[in-house]
């Protein structure tokens, strides 16, 4: 019976010990890295991606569900072959395989990309965000252009102090009232057809209002002349 | 009793509001036409006489920051201005631009006159469409505000809302710029100058009176009930002295000018540029 007791005894004090070794203790980590998640690492004190200590190299692989706060991405769709054939945002070089290539210019295809106020108002020629020669897709790793990076690599250039949040803006965005907005960037499409509607409804209403004002003090005036 | 000839209809405090937003309208719309038009040889032009691109962006950042503060000073005058004794009669009186349902009656009664059907309406002090005047700024002014400093403070905004919503932002406000500078240009530039009643300019706004006469005929509503009231005769106001007449008119018509020249080009150029 003493036995049992001292047992017991034993027992309580080493599951109150291990309780309180959990507590006090850190949490256990591997290696006893800084942070053992390398998505998270810094996250809630820098307005940034996240995105630290994989910069230089390629990723280790394909995280689909991994998205940057404040950027909206597609998740990736097919198999990475399936990509490299059927994307071309994702190609290392994303004009693989286009015939004569070397001879053509960007804007022989890019049309509407060198209409934009970056190009028109600030001068900016295509390689000084999208980089040299193999132009990598913007969203393959290899491209400065990456959301992962672009804020840093690209849009602090001229922004100093741009951060992911602020590299999201669309600078070659779709024309706003078309069906591609509406597919691509549905928020600027509805303002687009709200701010339209209005124009064309309220000038549409007083025009013709004021106009058959005009015309009806005109007709009284003469009558009361003639009068 | 002596003869009354204008009656008062602005204060000098509704006239000064008047007066500084014909001022700050005229240079946002001269600036900010030579921003949205910069990629035309007319943007260009209109830019060098602020001293070019980013100078004249500086002016209208700030006199936008002018603009924000004269139209809170205006709430505040407003509020000032309601009789906290009587709100219901200050806020929805006849002496108030808060549009109600007589507005809506006017409006029928005043398309039934326009093919023939129907008298003139009985307007009282403010009609429907100075009421929407007046309003469309209220919805005008703080959007372009919001807008705006959403774009002037870019690093800012992207911290708090999506760096995407700066797209959204510059469409919004060109949208509303080019809404209000259509509205001014065309149906408040004809409706206070061009129309036969009004022709060659509506001096209420610079001289703070309007003629006997055409009160009555405008606004018999209101004629009617400041005589009833016995208001009529505290209403009388002196004409105004040649020399002023000189400078509004000048003035007046230097504005009007400036703004049909910025909306024509606007209109020329406009395929050339772009919503956002």
């Amino acid at each position: 019976m003493m036995q049992v007791n001292t047992i017991k005894l034993a027992t309580r004090w080493l599951a109150i010990s291990i309780l309180g070794v959990l507590l006090l203790l850190p949490e256990p980590a591997a290696a006893q890295e800084e942070v053992a998640s390398p998505i998270r690492r810094y996250k809630d004190r820098e307005a940034s991606t996240g995105y630290y200590e994989e910069y230089e190299v390629r990723p280790r692989h394909e995280r689909p569900f991994v998205s940057i706060p404040g950027v909206r991405e597609g998740i990736f769709p097919y198999s990475p072959t399936a990509a490299q054939v059927r994307i071309r945002t994702r190609l290392a070089d994303s004009h693989r395989a286009l015939k004569f290539y070397t001879r053509r210019r960007c804007e022989e295809c890019h049309v509407a990309e060198t209409r934009d106020i970056h190009t028109t108002r600030a001068n900016l020629t295509c390689r000084q965000c999208h980089g040299g020669e193999p132009v990598a897709s913007i969203n393959h790793y290899f491209s400065p252009m990456n959301p992962i990076r672009r804020h840093a690599y690209v849009c602090a250039k001229c922004h100093e102090g741009a951060s992911a949040s602020y590299a999201s803006y669309v600078v070659h965005e779709p024309s706003a009232g078309t069906f591609a907005a509406k597919q691509g960037f549905p928020i600027l499409y509805y303002a687009y057809w709200f701010m339209l509607i209005l124009l064309v409804g309220t000038l549409a209403f007083f025009i013709p209002h004021s106009f058959l004002v005009g015309l009806r003090e005109l007709l009284s005036k003469k009558r009361k002349a003639e009068k | 009793m002596t003869q009354i000839s204008r009656i008062k209809r602005f204060s000098i405090t509704d006239r000064v509001f008047h007066l500084f937003l014909m001022l700050t309208f005229i240079i946002q719309t001269a600036t900010g036409f030579s921003r949205l038009f910069i990629t035309t040889g007319w943007g260009k032009k209109l830019s060098y006489v602020f001293g070019g691109y980013e100078t004249a962006l500086l002016i209208h950042k700030w006199v936008g920051v002018l603009m924000m503060v004269g139209f809170v000073i205006h709430t505040l005058y407003l509020l000032k201005r309601i009789d906290w004794r009587n709100p219901g009669e200050s806020i929805f009186g006849p002496d108030s631009l808060v549009p109600n349902h007589h507005d809506i009656k006017h409006l029928w009664q005043r398309i039934l006159w326009f093919f023939g059907l129907g008298a003139p309406p009985k307007l009282n002090r403010w009609s429907y469409w100075e009421k929407f005047d007046y309003w469309a700024v209220y919805w005008g002014l703080p959007l372009l505000a919001i807008t705006g400093l959403m774009t002037m403070f870019p690093f800012v905004t992207s911290r708090v809302l999506p760096g995407w919503s700066l797209n959204v932002a510059v469409l919004l406000h060109r949208a509303e710029a080019i809404l209000a500078v259509a509205y001014i240009f065309i149906v408040h530039f004809f409706i206070g100058h061009l129309r036969p009643t009004s022709f060659p300019m509506n001096e209420a706004m610079f001289t703070g009176s309007v003629p006997l006469e055409e009160a009555m005929e405008e606004k018999p509503a209101w004629v009617e009930r400041l005589r009833a009231q016995g208001e009529l005769e505290k209403s009388a106001a002196a004409p105004p002295v040649a020399w002023y007449r000189i400078i509004y008119y000048v003035f007046g018509y230097a504005v009007l000018i400036s703004g049909v020249y910025l909306l024509i080009n606007a209109i020329i150029y406009s395929r050339h540029v772009a919503l956002h």
